[in-house]
């Protein structure tokens, strides 16, 4: 989430002001007014299959051997963290899928080119094997080298394992009661094998994109407390100390070379590595060079010579690197939301417009905990009239330029994924005025369209407004969102208008990023931090570490991110399925998932922007860039991209 | 005066809206994690527990950690503050070499074509948005010509910067014309005032030359209102570049600043302000001694 995070409080200062759309209490919604085309056509106007999306790019030049790739990197999103054990604060696309990755794989590859599935080519395991009514976890590792001639095996994994345990709630990927806290015990049968035995069933697919998405195998040459330490190996390496003391020591070394940011480059500790890439410079602006490493044991092996990552300070910056110096400047880059109607000029000096979509949904919570206007948004039929008010297909296409996608529930319509399928274009509650209208007046309220809406009917009957909502109340709360994005100020100062014509008083305003993500957090009624009431941040969610779009981190009760409080026993049980049941029913159980939270709007839902920097709208990629496809997760891949003349 | 800057910043800085652990560890964090971060970091002391660990800190020349960032305040700014001289401070001699001479040309030969061309052109620039400005630079001299590059040169030394002059010209150009027009605005009414002394007009009764009139006795006496300005002005080189840098990406303290402002990071913010604090008085000592070694008249 951090990357987007980063731009977006970025363009509150240098996004140009952009031609607004105005009149948006006349009655009649702005974005509805330039809509046209349906739902449905507004999805497929955002080609999801084709070249650098489900097949490389293929440039017509001859191929080149050698030369230098590079990425721009999303403002204030450049790396500043290298070890692949990252703590929340540090969690983020820049270090992990953009950065540490390159160099030190995860243990399973998400992201299948374009689709949201495992790798298992660029796994450094084959595929787990579950056993023991799926409480046994068998992973057989491939013969991987480490630059450093160890082989990768069992106790690098090991190693990973219990640092993590150490430390636990402080790394980005832990959820309560889950992994690690559900492995009972683990053990290396032989160098290249580990099996972890669960403390019950889980459902082998939610374990393998949820659970051991997290692990990344640590080289032996890290297991040690000080640089003036030798460098344990596989003969006399250490890691038997599996005492908490003894990793959290382990655990501080590392951490503590991770923030020498200088270092990185010539630490002997980050030199070992098992990816396609080693990094030979990097400076505290951000900007990293990398080169092949000789010694990568899997495939494909690198054929272009250096892969650079350029920081930028703001959009503005990187779209001008972009216009003025092209692919031969910059040879993937991204298009800021805001200039979208720039894209011919862009295309015009060298580019190809990628339209990927990353793995992720937007939404924004309302505070069921909030104490004067939380028993409202507990009522599912308030949630379900508010969702009518949200002009998705007219935003898109008035606010977003055709570079988002409807979103319905907590399930990605894009990219498409073979383990669950569901449909951007069916919305059960599409945007409607009159729909909203009746779902009030049908549960007690008295619908005073441009005034004031308020409770007639008091009382939990059905029909009735229900519990803790009071005769005569009006429904009127504080919506705070994250300013600078043009878009996002128009999304909601049109639901500011469609809200008044149901008699539903918004007080819209916009505070930086951090602000409004900052102020969404969970809490009860009684607590002072509990006045917040609606607070949209832009960026909703990213699946990652968590690569299967489960609700266990979202909306199951006490969940971390779970900040409104929602909780219904119908969406906990599927969530639990979702978690438990067997491999052969998690389709069917997710579909069922979609398809509950489509109805449930346990938050309300906007529309999901396309590009794999994510909230961006689009990416660009240079034309003479062969073997380029977006992957569904993020992670870059230059070891299959090649230059040609 | 420093210390009052830190207390009311500190305490302006700690009655932000928002949670900094929820904002720093993201949506995803764990309750636990929350109240861990909050232990270690003493955000769970008073206020006033909070101030006084700041000022031993201080005191022995640390000035915090950016937990955004995830480096020390120090090493940012050991980075930052010499590019930020370097930008800033060619841009503040370039304007001074260019609105000296303009606006004392203006003064002597005031309510002439020259002298309206010369303010018409001020004025222009003056009321131009930076934003503008360097826009307008990018587009004709970077995309339509290609003559200079978009970006300022990258890397984190100094030197890197004035290895590569071409990429310097238009962010130091961009800056140079605004802070021209408010410099040469100041120097022409200035000169105007001393012009009218009565010892200019005895230099000239008593035969010397034009030229040695304006430098000796006009020049010297003219620039002190300049040089109050240039006092004042030093701060600025470090975070009054935010536009350039962003536009330019211009890796610099100001950006720094603005970007710890948006998000919470007290500590950036904090830093930034002592510094800038430091150099508000420095600005003005130096100022207070070019005073005196301007004009003998004055003494301290």
């Amino acid at each position: 989430m951090q990357s987007f995070k980063r731009s977006l409080s970025m363009a509150t200062v240098v996004t140009v002001v952009a031609i607004t759309v105005g009149a948006l209490g006349s009655g009649s919604s702005a974005a509805s007014s330039t809509r046209s085309s349906t739902a449905a056509t507004v999805i497929s106007g955002i080609k999801q299959t084709g070249i650098g999306l489900t097949e490389p790019t293929k440039p017509s030049g001859a191929r080149i051997k050698g030369g230098t790739v590079t990425w721009a990197e999303a403002p204030q999103t450049t790396p500043n963290y290298i070890f692949p054990m990252t703590n929340f604060s540090v969690c983020s696309d820049a270090n992990t899928s953009d950065f540490s990755s390159l160099m030190y794989r995860p243990l399973y590859w998400y992201g299948n080119n374009y689709e949201p599935t495992v790798d298992y080519g660029y796994s450094v395991a084959n595929e787990p094997v579950f056993s023991d009514n799926d409480t046994v976890v068998t992973i057989k590792l491939k013969p991987w080298k480490w630059s450093d001639g160890e082989s990768v095996s069992a106790r690098d994994v090991e190693f990973w394992i219990n640092l993590y345990k150490a430390d636990t709630a402080n790394y980005c990927g832990y959820v309560p009661g889950f992994f690690p806290d559900n492995v009972k015990s683990m053990s290396t049968p032989n160098a290249s094998t580990i099996v972890l035995h669960l403390n019950r069933s889980y459902d082998p697919v939610w374990f393998l994109y949820n659970e051991l998405s997290q692990i990344t195998p640590l080289p032996l040459a890290w297991d040690r407390t000080s640089l003036s330490q030798k460098a344990p190996t596989a003969d006399n390496g250490h890691l038997p100390d599996t005492t908490k003391s003894g990793a959290l020591k382990v655990f501080k070394f590392l951490d503590t070379q991770s923030k020498a940011l200088g270092s990185w480059a010539t630490s002997p500790v980050w030199a070992v590595v098992d990816g396609p890439w080693k990094l030979t410079a990097f400076n505290s602006d951000g900007e990293a060079t990398f080169v092949p490493n000789p010694h990568y044991s899997g495939s494909p092996k690198p054929t272009i010579s250096k892969f650079v990552e350029l920081p930028y300070t703001s959009d503005t910056a990187a779209f001008d690197e972009f216009r003025s110096g092209g692919p031969s400047a910059v040879t993937i880059g991204y298009v800021p939301a805001q200039d979208v109607p720039q894209i011919p000029a862009l295309e015009a000096a060298g580019y190809t417009d990628n339209r990927a979509s990353s793995y992720s949904f937007n939404y924004f919570p309302l505070n069921f905990n909030n104490p004067k206007v939380g028993p409202i948004f507990r009522q599912l039929y308030f949630r379900q009239a508010f969702q009518h008010l949200i002009d998705q297909p007219g935003w898109i296409n008035a606010f977003l330029d055709k570079t988002a996608v409807q979103t319905t529930n907590p399930v990605p319509p894009a990219p498409p994924s073979p383990l669950v399928k569901v449909s951007a274009a069916n919305n059960p509650l599409p945007f409607s005025i009159s729909a909203a209208a009746k779902l009030l007046s049908a549960n007690g309220w008295k619908v005073r369209p441009g005034a004031s809406t308020t409770c007639v009917k008091p009382g939990t009957a059905a029909g009735d407004c229900g519990a803790g909502i009071t005769a005569g109340e009006a429904i009127s709360f504080n919506l705070d969102y994250a300013g600078g994005t043009t878009a996002i100020e128009s999304e909601m100062n049109d639901l500011e208008a469609q809200a008044k014509r149901v008699g539903i008083t918004l007080q819209v305003t916009s505070h930086p990023f951090d602000t409004v993500v900052g102020a969404a957090v969970p809490c009860t009624p009684k607590q002072a931090v509990c006045k917040w009431t609606a607070e949209n941040w832009g960026a909703g969610w990213i699946y990652s570490p968590d690569f299967l779009p489960t609700g266990e981190s979202l909306f199951a009760p006490g969940a971390a991110a779970n900040a409104n409080g929602y909780s219904d026993p119908a969406a906990t049980k599927l969530i639990d399925q979702t978690v438990f049941a067997p491999a052969s029913e998690e389709s069917k159980l997710l579909t069922q998932y979609a398809a509950l939270m489509s109805t449930q709007v346990p938050v309300v839902y906007g529309p999901t922007s396309i590009g794999i920097y994510g909230g961006t709208a689009g990416t660009l990629v240079g034309d003479r860039l062969g073997g380029f496809t977006a992957q569904a997760f993020s992670y870059l891949t230059p070891e299959a991209w090649y230059l040609t003349k | 005066m420093i210390l009052g800057v830190t207390v009311i910043t500190f305490l302006l800085l700690h009655a932000l809206p928002g949670s900094l652990a929820r904002d720093i560890l993201g949506t995803r964090a764990t309750p636990q994690a929350i109240a861990q971060f909050n232990r270690q970091n003493g955000l769970d002391s008073s206020v006033w527990v909070q101030y006084w660990k700041f000022l031993l800190k201080l005191l022995h020349g640390n000035l915090g950690f950016s937990f955004r960032l995830d480096r020390s305040v120090d090493s940012l700014l050991a980075t930052e503050l010499p590019r930020d001289l370097v930008l800033g401070g060619l841009s503040l001699l370039l304007s001074l070499l260019i609105a000296i001479p303009v606006g004392i040309a203006q003064a002597v030969k005031r309510n002439t074509v020259t002298d309206y061309g010369a303010t018409g052109v001020s004025f222009i620039l003056y009321s131009m948005p930076q934003y503008a400005v360097a826009l307008l630079m990018i587009q004709l001299f970077s995309i339509t010509f290609n003559i200079f590059p978009a970006e300022a040169p990258q890397g984190v030394s100094w030197l890197n910067m004035l290895e590569h002059p071409a990429g310097l010209v238009l962010p130091v150009a961009s800056l140079t014309l605004v802070s021209y027009a408010y410099f040469s605005r100041y120097m022409r009414s200035s000169a105007i005032d001393t012009l009218a002394q009565d010892y200019i007009r005895t230099a000239r009764a008593k035969g010397l030359p034009e030229r040695l009139v304006l430098l000796r006795h006009l020049l010297r006496n003219s620039v002190l209102t300049v040089v109050t300005l240039i006092g004042v002005s030093i701060p600025s080189i470090i975070t009054g570049t935010l536009i350039t840098e962003q536009v330019f990406n211009f890796q610099g303290a100001g950006l720094e600043y603005f970007n710890a402002a948006v998000s919470n990071d007290y500590e950036v913010m904090l830093g930034i302000t002592v510094l800038v604090g430091v150099v508000t008085v420095l600005g003005n000592l130096i100022a207070d001694v070019a005073y005196a070694l301007l004009d003998p008249r004055i003494r301290y």
